[in-house]
């Protein structure tokens, strides 16, 4: 990498002459290291589901969740260093809780990832500290319908119909392209995001992996909870179907 | 001349006897004053209050009732006000007294809730513990001579188990197999005593249905401050239910011959 | 106005304090010790529960009774149990009851000035094998004696105490004297006639009895077998032991 030795990585609150961070962009590495995770936002709800690489058969299964739970009607998942991830969603939370305090409702999405995103933002700024390495995508359905954002380390948020972040971004987001989320149902959309985590999977160079997959929407009172055993494993069942007929 | 020491120029005492440098033994100083302790109020009365609240067990869970009225003194001032609130999915819980107090304690409750759900760690509040949380609340700030003007009963069904108690604003708590607040402890507590307590267990959930109804009728006969309107709830183990508002069903007629309540025959 | 009723302003003041009716007691013998309270739970004229405990099992070797104002009662055995369980996790044993005594002296009065509206008798077996009761005042005054009634009916209860006990106006037979300790039925029954007489005579007490028997290690349980209402609570068949006997009192 160019940017080595020139002195202008050392710190967050350092530019390089073409007035880039690479500490920013350092973080950004750290997330394209970690296991996919993708979000659909369709018309009556939005899945989240992660890849989690396992990274030895010795830890309990279901531990170390990456889909977090931030509101009643809001997921948080993450890529990137799996620690800063639970930082964010324990700052998600409070920033929920802060909400609810003043405004006795619930908060909007849009809110709680321009609060969330200001909260990352402040870690690109100063030489005592360092970006979050994870970006995360939060889904909700809210007093504005289904939404789905992206949180990126350097504190920029985009809305999407489908986002996905992580070592299997490209392949995934490629798929999410293929996909008509006006006319998807909430468990098409779960269908989806089974086959797309399977798909983004590299069996070469991964070791083993767990799928990790939520929902919120009309099926679930606007509550945001793990998806249901028996439809999961049909999602996982049909993933893997679908992964050997692929190409 | 400057001030020389911070409780100098904060008290601005000027006469010699006043020991700026605390040179004098504690317990000979003058006492401390807290400046603004004038401008904390605390609770001295009740002001929005709603009246009884009934509460059962019975065969399948637990059953409570409470009027809709929220009077101001002896106005009858807000007549739509739910005075139940469901906790969770396995908990009811039921106010009189303060209503404003007892929207603090909601939201409380509400919060508490939230960040149980959101820890996802497979553990949920029951009843007990609801009960649990709100006794603490309650005896902390009786404690701080700051009381929550309530006196609240908590009901729910989990595990297979009821579970029906107590708690007001000095933090006394209590289960028993049925409770009543206000004026329900004189006038519902006999009739709900006779119908309920050691039939726990044989109760219908119609008959119970029917025991709060006919208490509610005596109350509101009774107690200057209810109204001819309340809701039900059912904890069972299908989980929490409130109903919609319903009316009362009186009858007014045995006062026909009654003189002072009739047509006026002489 | 006229009848000075504004002429000088008025502090209404909350009254942070109630009492909850009911009576304990607890008597002391040569090797046991009988801790006793009944069930009822009252504000006013209103019974608020049948049941509501006032006697509670501290460790294998301690019972404490509470009496007075139900939810500093409820508030100072949590608070004495939690202290007990650091104790436990700091030195790998159970507390004597001397300790104890002392430990709720300390806890009292710390609340000098703002007090638990409580009453506490604690019963137990010391660390000689001796039965032993301990009684406090609300502020954590406490000494040791042979036995102590508390709470509403102790103006009945105390005297009977006295006389059965202590035998206070009772003149032995010549050229014998008084035993210094009693059998345990004997003072069962001292007990159990101690709370029929005080349901009968006070509106407070009623409804339900809860004696408990704590044994010093090595003394026998024969005389307590097929009493009704029996349970043993000790955690260990081998140290003292300790036994709850529950009993109906009447509830009018």
């Amino acid at each position: 990498m160019t940017s080595i030795g020139t002195g202008y990585d050392l710190s967050a609150s350092t530019y390089s002459p073409d007035g880039r961070i690479f500490q920013v962009e350092y973080a950004n590495k750290a997330v394209e290291n970690s296991g996919t995770a993708i979000g659909l936002r369709v018309k009556d709800g939005v899945v989240l589901a992660v890849e989690k690489l396992i990274h030895s058969k010795l830890l309990v299964s279901e531990s170390n969740r990456r889909i977090q739970t931030i509101d009643k009607h809001v997921g948080l998942a993450t890529a990137g260093l799996l620690a800063d991830g639970r930082h964010l969603s324990n700052r998600a939370r409070d920033e929920a809780a802060s909400y609810r305090e003043h405004y006795r409702s619930a908060p909007t999405l849009q809110f709680l990832v321009d609060r969330v995103g200001l909260y990352v933002q402040a870690y690109t700024l100063y030489s005592s500290v360092r970006p979050f390495g994870c970006s995360t995508i939060l889904g909700a359905v809210d007093e504005t319908g289904p939404a789905l954002f992206i949180v990126e380390p350097s504190g920029v948020s985009y809305g999407y119909h489908g986002a996905a972040v992580g070592k299997g971004r490209q392949l995934a987001k490629t798929e999410l392209e293929k996909l008509k989320f006006s006319e998807l149902s909430l468990r098409e959309a779960v269908m989806e995001a089974a086959r797309i985590i399977y798909l983004v999977h590299d069996d070469a160079k991964e070791k083993d992996f767990e799928l990790e997959m939520t929902w919120v929407g009309s099926e679930t009172n606007g509550v945001h909870l793990p998806v249901p055993q028996d439809l999961f494993n049909e999602a996982a069942r049909k993933a893997k179907e679908a992964l050997e007929n692929f190409e | 001349m400057f001030p020389l020491t911070r409780a100098d120029s904060f008290a601005q005492r000027n006469d010699d006897a006043f020991d700026a440098y605390g040179t004098y033994p504690l317990h000979q100083r003058a006492p401390h004053k807290d400046v603004f302790a004038e401008g904390v109020q605390h609770t001295q009365q009740p002001i929005v209050t709603g009246t009884s609240v009934l509460a059962i067990q019975y065969k399948d869970g637990i059953m409570m009732t409470a009027d809709t009225l929220a009077s101001y003194g002896s106005l009858a001032r807000f007549k739509d006000v739910s005075r139940l609130h469901p906790v969770g999915t396995s908990t009811i819980v039921g106010a009189s007294g303060d209503l404003s107090d007892f929207q603090y304690l909601q939201s409380r409750l509400d919060q508490l809730v939230t960040d149980e759900f959101t820890h996802a760690d497979a553990h949920d509040l029951g009843p007990a513990e609801v009960h649990e949380f709100l006794s603490r609340v309650l005896y902390g700030r009786r404690s701080k001579m700051d009381p929550l003007w309530n006196s609240v009963l908590v009901g729910g069904f989990r595990d297979g188990k009821r579970f029906l108690g107590y708690v007001d604003l000095l933090g006394t708590t209590y289960s028993a197999p049925s409770i009543a607040t206000g004026y329900g402890a004189y006038i519902a507590i006999p009739i709900l005593r006779e119908a309920v307590d050691g039939r726990q267990d044989k109760l219908s959930e119609s008959d119970a249905k029917a025991i709060l109804h006919d208490c509610m009728r005596v109350l509101f006969y009774r107690d200057a401050r209810s109204i001819d309107k309340y809701q039900l709830a059912t904890v069972t183990a299908d989980g929490v239910h409130v109903s919609d508002a319903q009316p009362l069903d009186t009858s007014w007629g045995f006062a026909e011959g009654i003189r002072g309540y009739g047509a006026q025959t002489q | 106005m006229p009848d000075g009723s504004f002429s000088h302003p008025q502090q209404r003041q909350f009254n942070p304090y109630t009492e909850n009716g009911g009576t304990i007691l607890a008597i002391a013998g040569a090797d046991f010790t009988v801790i006793a309270g009944d069930t009822r739970q009252s504000e006013g004229y209103s019974i608020q529960t049948r049941y509501a405990p006032k006697v509670f099992r501290l460790t294998d070797r301690a019972v404490l009774a509470v009496n007075g104002f139900a939810a500093d009662g409820n508030m100072f055995v949590k608070k004495v149990k939690q202290r007990l369980e650091w104790y436990r996790h700091a030195h790998a044993k159970d507390m004597p009851l001397r300790a104890i005594a002392r430990l709720i002296q300390t806890m009292l009065y710390a609340q000098r000035f703002f007090p638990y509206y409580v009453y506490n008798i604690l019963g137990g077996i010391e660390e000689d094998g001796s039965g032993a009761v301990y009684s406090f005042d609300p502020v954590g005054s406490y000494e040791r004696e042979a036995c102590r009634a508390a709470g509403a009916a102790s103006s009945l209860v105390q005297p009977f105490l006295d006389n059965q006990i202590y035998f206070k106006n009772q003149t032995a037979a010549p050229g014998t004297s008084h035993p210094t300790h009693l059998p345990l039925p004997d003072v069962l029954s001292i007990v159990i006639d101690s709370f029929t007489s005080a349901t009968e005579r006070h509106i407070e007490v009623g409804d339900g009895l809860e004696m408990y028997i704590v044994l010093a290690k090595g003394r026998s349980a024969q005389s307590l077998e097929g009493m009704r209402g029996l349970q043993e609570l000790s955690t260990r068949p081998d140290g003292d032991r300790v036994f709850v006997i529950r009993k109906e009192l009447k509830k009018d």
